[in-house]
């Protein structure tokens, strides 16, 4: 276990309304992640978890307040996109891998805003599939592929360009438990070896129980931290 | 794996699609590069030979469409010569006469030259078969050699036009696809079995060159101001021969034509492309969404749309400029037409056609990938 406090990213009274229904996905949100840090977020359905993690990995702006990566306001950066490609990875329940590419090809995808050579993508995308268990399954579509599998490439894309920080949106609410147990052992490698900073979405208690820590969202508030004190932060 | 191998799988994902779509850009390039092809060939077999004989100027009557339609007195070719800086002149006359095969009923239209039979003209010819024309012969005619094997006549054979038993005295073969595909009789028969005796079309006229020598402009000057003696304008019109082609009403009409079609014919594939590449996008949105999640630029983005739409449009270029080749030479293998066009098209106008249609990629391409480039890429976590 490392010792860290440094602040990767921090909001500050984050708020979004979603124009369309006028719904106030996210109401005066203030959160710090530490770097290295292992983050569950949990929640019922509807409650602004995924809103949480499109605003924190730069997916979509807030209507009011900021967030803040390593310091420096996002709204101010010259280019999100950038920002987004450099430190930023997504893993999502439904995977999303593209059809008509294998398994190798889908994860060099998010590589070609690196300036890697055409060589090296492939060497380094065979990399990372070995280091998640796939290296049997390189030239196989995702049809073919079982879910867990397909999770696991997913994984495997989200580290392309070596992002920081890593975000999954529910990545084992597709899977049966014995393979959700499967992508969470890879989670805690990633984070134990690696030292990804990660921010995982579930509704599920095993992935909370490997996390260092709970944010527990209620409508659109964080009602609950494990970091700090339960006492402090219940927000009634 | 390279963007471009990527660009080509999105592409393949919707095979019949992107066949169709590239096929529309074919027809549109590959009509283009025909017509625009054929229209030159056209201008450039007129001028090459009038360029080819040294002929400097063609003078035709003033205030008329095309040769064909020219009315002048012959002896104005009297008044030209006189004039300092002419070095040969003379008189010529185009007719076109429909010939009525005996045996099968088809008619075709015949490019007639009446030219004097020690014409100056008739450099650059290689007689293939008989003789060439002679002093006294009246009701004797030079087939073209294309024109000898569409009607299958030969040296010896008899020619009949406008009910006029013309001999066929030789076969001819010129540089000019114009005439090869054409006939040459003495000025005196045509102007006769046209009823027009002393009158011609126009005069093609050689310049003296060298130090001292007005210059062509300065001729035609002196020759558009010419009078006969009793003070009246000899109405004619001298213009260099390269302003002569460009000019002719039918060089002229075969431009416009080849461009008002090539223009529909591109819009209409400018129209399948923007379908094609909007369809594309919107079957795509989440995609698109995730793409840009996972780490893509908007620049990226874009690039992908117009890389494929780049794709199709120059497959479509190349279908077409294949195409094209492949009908010019048919078409021009065709009796009716194989006189007064070759089937080569000039490298240049595929070239043209090839940037026609990236240039139809990029148009049809643009809204789409600006369209794309606005996804936002938050939809991946939207729940289903
Ligand atoms: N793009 C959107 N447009 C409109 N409303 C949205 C959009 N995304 C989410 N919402 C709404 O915002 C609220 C929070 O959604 P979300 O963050 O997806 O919750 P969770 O991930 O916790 O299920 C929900 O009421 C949802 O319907
Ligand atoms: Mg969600």
């Amino acid at each position: 276990m490392k010792v860290i406090d440094d602040v990767l990213v921090r909001t500050e009274h984050l708020s979004k309304v979603y124009p369309d229904g006028n719904v106030n996905a996210l109401c005066d949100v203030n959160v710090e992640i530490r770097r290295g840090e292992y983050v569950a977020i949990m929640g019922p359905s509807g409650s602004g978890k995924s809103t949480l993690l499109s605003m924190l990995g730069a997916l979509d702006r807030p209507t009011s307040g900021e967030v803040y990566f390593e310091g420096e306001r996002l709204s101010s950066m010259p280019s999100l996109d950038r920002f987004r490609s450099e430190k930023i990875g997504f893993v999502f329940q439904s995977f999303y891998l593209l059809p008509t590419l294998t398994a190798l090809e889908n994860v060099q995808i998010p590589m070609f805003e690196s300036n890697r050579p055409v060589k090296e993508r492939a060497a380094k995308a065979k990399e990372l599939l070995a280091s998640v268990g796939m290296s049997h399954r390189l030239h196989h579509l995702p049809s073919k592929l079982s879910v867990g599998e397909r999770q696991r490439v997913a994984i495997a894309r989200s580290l392309a360009n070596d992002p920081v920080l890593l975000f999954g949106d529910e990545p084992t609410g597709n899977l049966d438990t014995k393979t959700a147990e499967l992508i969470l052992g890879l989670f805690a490698k990633l984070h134990d070896e690696s030292g990804v900073t990660l921010v995982v979405v579930t509704h599920s208690d095993e992935v909370a129980a490997r996390a260092e820590r709970v944010i527990h969202i209620r409508d659109g508030q964080v009602v609950e931290d494990s970091h700090i004190s339960t006492a402090t932060t219940k927000i009634a | 794996m390279w963007f471009s191998t990527f660009l080509l799988k999105n592409l393949l994902r919707r095979k019949t699609r992107t066949l169709l779509t590239s096929c529309g850009v074919a027809v549109a390039v590959g009509t283009t590069i025909a017509l625009l092809g054929l229209s030159e060939s056209f201008e450039n077999g007129t001028l090459s030979a009038l360029e080819k004989r040294g002929i400097d100027i063609v003078i035709v009557e003033r205030g008329v469409l095309d040769q064909l339609s020219s009315d002048l007195q012959e002896n104005a070719v009297d008044y030209v010569a006189a004039l300092p800086g002419v070095s040969k002149v003379e008189p010529a006359l185009v007719e076109l006469m429909g010939y009525t095969d005996p045996n099968t009923g088809n008619t075709i239209n015949v490019l007639l030259q009446g030219w004097r039979t020690d014409s100056f003209q008739f450099a650059e010819f290689e007689i293939i078969e008989g003789r060439p024309l002679q002093e006294g012969d009246d009701k004797a005619i030079l087939l073209g050699v294309t024109l000898a094997e569409n009607v299958k006549k030969h040296a010896g054979d008899t020619f009949v036009l406008n009910e006029e038993e013309l001999e066929v005295v030789g076969v001819f073969e010129s540089f000019s696809t114009f005439e090869s595909g054409g006939a040459i009789m003495p000025l005196k028969g045509l102007q006769a079995m046209s009823f027009r005796e002393g009158s011609v079309t126009g005069f093609p006229v050689i310049l003296e060159h060298g130090p001292g020598a007005p210059t062509v402009a300065e001729v035609a000057e002196q020759i558009n101001q010419l009078k006969d003696n009793e003070g009246r304008s000899l109405n004619l019109l001298a213009r260099p021969s390269r302003e002569y082609t460009q000019e002719a009403m039918h060089i002229k009409m075969a431009h416009a034509m080849a461009l008002m079609t090539s223009l529909i014919a591109v819009f209409v594939g400018g129209i399948g492309m923007l379908n094609t590449m909007i369809m594309s996008v919107v079957e795509r949105v989440r995609e698109i969404s995730i793409l840009r999640a996972i780490g893509w630029r908007k620049s990226r983005v874009v690039a992908m749309i117009l890389g494929e739409s780049l794709i199709l449009s120059a497959v479509g270029g190349v279908l077409g400029a294949i195409g094209a080749v492949v009908l010019v030479s048919l078409l021009t293998k065709l009796p009716t037409v194989a006189g007064f066009m070759t089937g080569r098209i000039a490298p240049q106008v595929i070239f043209e056609g090839f940037l026609l249609a990236l240039a139809v990629g990029m148009i049809g391409g643009l809204f789409p990938a600006y369209r794309a480039a606005q996804l936002m890429p938050s939809e991946g976590l939207r729940s289903e």
